[in-house]
C-alpha cells in the first residue's frame, strides 16, 4: 500500500474516540448500578445517563470515515 | 395547555368529616396539601387533626377480601350492585363498620370450613388417583405373591437413578425379617419404580423404620385396603373416589348458594372499604380546631365549579370551598397540570422521567412533539427501517397493554416513524443503498446538491448545525418569554444578549469565509460587541463563558449528522457483505443480520440523542424543572364494577 497514513489515521481517529466512551461509560455505569439498587426507581435516568457519552466514539466514527471516504 | 391552578380550603363540621372526605375522593380532583408545615407548637386554634379508625377498616377489608376469594366467581349484577352502593353511602362510618363485621360473622366461619373440607377432599382425590396407578402397575405381579395371613404389604418407590438402593433394601430386609419376606419391583413409569414387599407382621416396625431410614418414598395403603387381593383393592379406590367427588360437588352447591346470596354485597363492600381505607391514610395532612376540619389543597381551575358543586349538592351551606390568594412567588409551589391532547401525551411521559416542569413555565412537551420525530427522522432516514419499526412499535403496543410506560414508549416509535420513511424518501434509502442498487429508488437532488447521505458529507453537516443554531434560537426566545412571566430583566437581557452574539458570530464567520459579502462581517462585529455588555449585566462575568457553552451546544446537533452517516455506513457494509459473499442464502443472511442489528441501534440510538438534545441542549436555555405534577386525591385504577 503506497499512502499508508490515511487507514491508519481513521484507525486511530476511530479507536481513541471507543477509548474514551469506554471510560467514561465504565465509570457512569458502576455508578449508575448503585444508585439503582438503591432507588430502582431512576433505572430510566441512569439508561440515560450511561448512554450519553456515546458521541464520543460516533463523532470519532464520523471522522474515521470521513477520512476514508473523502481521501479515498 | 398549562391548566390555572387555584389554592382552596374546605371547611366545615367536624362530624362531616368522613362523608366529606369520600366526596372529595368520588370527585377526584383536589391534590392535598399537607397542613402539618404550616402548624407551630403552642397553636391553641388549629391544630393537626386526629389519626384514628386506621387500624380497623384495614382488618375488615382482609377478611372481607378473604371471604370474596374463597367464593366462587360470578357475574356482577351492575344493577344491584349500584343499589347496594347507594345504600353503603348513607351509612355512616360506624354504620358501615357494622354491617361489614355482621356480613363477616355471617360467612367467615362456613366458608372457612367449607374451603378446608374441600381441599382435604381434593388431597383424598390426589392420594386415590396416586394408590390406583400404583396397584395397577403391580397388578400382574399379584398372581407371584403368596397372599398369606399375618403378613403385610407394602410399596415403595423408587428413583430410577437410585436404582442401587433396592438392592441395599434387599439385603437388610433379609436380615430384619430373617427370610420371611417377598420383594417384587418393576417399572412404573420413565422415572421411578415401584417395589411391592410382603412380609411377616411381626417385623413391621423393623421394615418400616429401615424404609424410613432409606428415604424412600413408602406409599401407605389406607388400612382398609390391606391384606385384599388387589381386584378388591380397585374397586374400593373407585368407590371413594366417586364418594369425593360427590363430596365436592356438594360443597361446590353450597358456596354457589352462598355467593347467590352475598357476593354482590361483598364486591361493594370490598371497594367501599378499599376507598375508606385510602381516606384514613390522609386524615394526617388535615388540620382541626374544636369543633371544625380544615383541608387545604390545589386544584386546576377548571375543576373549581364541579367540585364546588358536589360538596353544596351533599352538604348544602354546611361545607365551605374559599379559594385563597397566593401571591406569584408561592404560585411556584403549585401542582403542574398540562391537559395536553393525545398525541403529545407519550411526550410529556418521556419528559416526566427526567424532570417535571415547573408551575407556570412554558410546557416543552408540544415542541418535544415536534422537533423529536424530525431529529429521529433525519438520523434514522429510511424506508424499509421506518417501516419495520412502525410495524414493530405496533406489535408490542398490543401484546403488552398493561405496561403503560410501554405504551408511551411505542407511541413516541409510531410518531416518529412517519418522518423516517419520509426522510428516506428523500435520501433515497431502502435498507440503506439497497434500493438504489436495485434500481427501485434514488436520492432527491435540490439545488444543485444530492440528497445521497454517503456523497453529501459536508452539506450534512451544515444543514444539522443549521438546525441547531435554529433549534438554540428557539429555545432562547423562549427562555425570554419565561422570563418575562416570572419579571426578571436579568434573565431577559442574558438570553437576548446570548442571540445577538450568536448571530454576530454567524455573520462573522460567514463574512470570514466569504459567503456573504464582506460588510456583514463588519456588521457581526458591531453585533458581538453590543451583546456583551448585555450579557455582562444579565448574568456576571461568567456570562460570557455561556458564550462558549451556547456555541459548544450548537456544535452538538452535529450528532444529528454523524448518526445518520453511522446507520448509513453500517447498511451499506451489510449490503456490501452480503453481495460478496458467493453462496446467495449465506449472503441474505449475512446482510439480514446486520440490518436488523442496524435496525435495533437505530431504534435506541436516534432516540437517546434526540432525547438528549432535547433535554440537555435545547431545555437548558429555558427550562427550569423542579416542579410536581398534578395529582389528584382519587381512586388509582379502573374498575369494572360500581361506578
Amino acid at each position: 500500500m503506497v499512502d499508508w497514513g490515511i487507514p491508519i489515521g481513521a484507525g486511530i481517529a476511530f479507536g481513541l474516540g471507543a477509548l474514551g466512551t469506554g471510560i467514561a461509560q465504565s465509570k457512569i455505569g458502576s455508578a449508575g448500578a448503585g444508585t439503582i439498587a438503591e432507588r430502582p426507581e431512576t433505572f430510566g435516568l441512569m439508561v440515560i445517563l450511561v448512554a450519553i457519552p456515546e458521541t464520543l466514539v460516533i463523532l470519532g466514527f464520523v471522522v474515521a470515515a470521513m477520512i476514508m471516504i473523502m481521501l479515498v | 395547555m398549562l391548566q390555572k391552578m387555584k389554592k382552596v380550603q374546605v371547611l366545615g363540621p367536624k362530624k362531616d368529616l368522613q362523608s366529606v372526605v369520600d366526596v372529595l375522593y368520588h370527585t377526584g380532583t383536589v391534590q392535598l396539601e399537607d397542613m402539618s408545615r404550616t402548624f407551630r407548637p403552642g397553636d391553641t386554634l388549629l391544630r393537626r387533626m386526629d389519626i384514628e379508625k386506621g387500624g380497623d377498616i384495614a382488618n375488615t377489608l382482609v377478611k372481607i377480601g378473604g371471604i370474596f376469594l374463597a367464593l366462587p366467581k360470578i357475574k356482577y349484577d351492575i344493577k344491584k350492585q349500584e343499589q347496594i352502593y347507594d345504600e353503603l353511602q348513607q351509612l355512616t362510618h360506624p354504620e358501615l363498620l357494622a354491617r361489614a363485621n355482621h356480613v363477616i360473622d355471617e360467612l367467615e366461619s362456613t366458608t372457612k370450613e367449607l374451603a378446608v373440607k374441600k381441599s382435604d377432599l381434593e388431597f383424598t382425590l390426589g392420594a386415590m388417583d396416586r394408590y390406583e396407578k400404583i396397584i395397577k402397575k403391580i397388578q400382574p405381579l399379584e398372581s407371584q405373591l403368596p397372599i398369606l395371613e399375618g403378613f403385610e404389604v407394602t410399596v415403595i418407590l423408587i428413583q430410577r437413578e437410585f436404582r442401587e438402593v433396592l438392592d441395599f433394601i434387599k439385603n437388610t430386609l433379609v436380615e430384619i425379617t430373617k427370610k420371611q419376606f417377598e420383594m417384587i419391583s418393576a417399572d412404573m413409569d420413565d422415572t421411578t419404580i415401584a417395589a411391592v414387599i410382603v412380609f411377616n407382621k411381626r417385623y413391621s416396625e423393623g421394615v418400616h423404620s429401615l424404609i424410613f431410614s432409606q428415604n424412600v418414598n413408602e406409599v401407605r395403603l389406607p388400612s382398609e385396603f390391606l391384606g385384599k387381593p388387589f381386584n378388591e383393592i380397585l374397586q374400593l379406590i373407585s368407590l371413594k373416589r366417586t364418594k369425593s367427588i360427590g363430596e365436592m360437588a356438594a360443597i361446590d352447591e353450597k358456596l354457589a348458594n352462598l355467593a347467590t346470596e352475598w357476593y354482590q354485597e361483598l364486591a361493594v363492600l370490598k371497594k367501599v372499604l378499599e376507598d375508606r381505607n385510602e381516606e384514613a391514610g390522609v386524615f394526617g395532612k388535615f388540620g382541626q380546631t374544636e369543633y371544625t376540619f380544615v383541608i387545604l389543597g390545589w386544584i386546576p381551575k377548571k375543576y373549581l365549579q364541579r367540585t364546588k358543586e358536589a360538596l353544596k349538592d351533599a352538604f348544602g351551606n354546611r361545607v365551605f370551598l374559599n379559594e385563597l390568594e397566593v401571591s406569584p412567588e408561592n404560585m411556584d409551589e403549585a401542582p403542574t397540570f398540562y391537559d395536553n391532547p393525545a398525541i403529545i401525551k407519550p411526550f410529556e411521559f418521556l419528559l416526566q422521567v427526567v424532570n417535571a416542569p415547573k408551575y407556570r413555565e412554558i410546557d416543552p412537551s408540544p415542541l418535544l412533539a415536534i422537533f423529536f420525530p424530525f431529529f429521529f427522522g433525519l438520523m434514522v432516514g429510511d424506508i424499509a427501517y421506518g417501516i419495520i419499526i412502525l410495524v414493530f412499535a405496533q406489535i408490542v403496543k398490543n401484546r403488552y397493554k398493561m405496561e403503560l410506560w410501554l405504551q408511551h414508549l411505542m407511541n413516541i416509535l409510531i410518531i416518529s416513524s412517519i418522518p423516517t420513511i419520509f426522510f428516506g424518501f428523500l435520501f433515497g434509502e431502502f435498507f440503506g443503498d439497497f434500493g438504489e442498487i436495485m434500481g427501485w429508488i434514488h436520492p432527491i437532488t435540490i439545488a444543485g446538491i444530492t440528497w445521497n447521505r454517503v456523497e453529501a458529507i459536508v452539506p450534512m453537516l451544515i444543514l444539522a448545525i443549521a438546525i441547531g443554531v435554529f433549534h438554540i434560537f428557539l429555545g432562547l426566545s423562549l427562555g425570554i418569554l419565561n422570563a418575562i412571566a416570572k419579571k426578571s430583566k436579568k434573565h431577559v437581557m442574558e438570553k437576548a444578549g446570548m442571540i445577538i452574539v450568536i448571530s454576530g458570530l454567524l455573520l462573522v464567520v460567514g463574512g470570514a469565509a466569504k459567503i456573504v459579502p464582506e460588510i456583514f462581517l463588519q456588521l457581526g462585529v458591531v453585533m458581538m460587541v453590543i451583546a456583551v455588555p448585555l450579557i455582562i449585566y444579565g448574568g456576571g462575568f461568567f456570562g460570557l463563558f455561556e458564550i462558549m457553552s451556547t456555541v459548544g451546544n450548537i456544535l452538538s446537533y452535529a450528532r444529528i449528522m454523524a448518526i445518520g452517516m453511522a446507520s448509513v455506513i453500517l447498511a451499506l457494509v451489510a449490503n456490501k457483505l452480503g453481495g460478496m459473499m458467493e453462496v446467495a442464502v449465506l449472503g441474505f443472511l449475512i446482510a439480514a443480520l446486520l440490518h436488523i442489528l442496524n435496525i435495533v441501534l437505530a431504534m435506541f440510538s436516534p432516540f437517546l440523542h434526540s432525547f438528549r438534545l432535547h433535554v440537555v441542549e435545547f431545555n437548558s436555555k429555558f427550562f427550569e424543572g423542579g416542579g410536581k405534577m398534578y395529582k389528584p386525591f382519587r381512586r388509582e385504577k379502573e374498575d369494572e364494577t360500581v361506578k
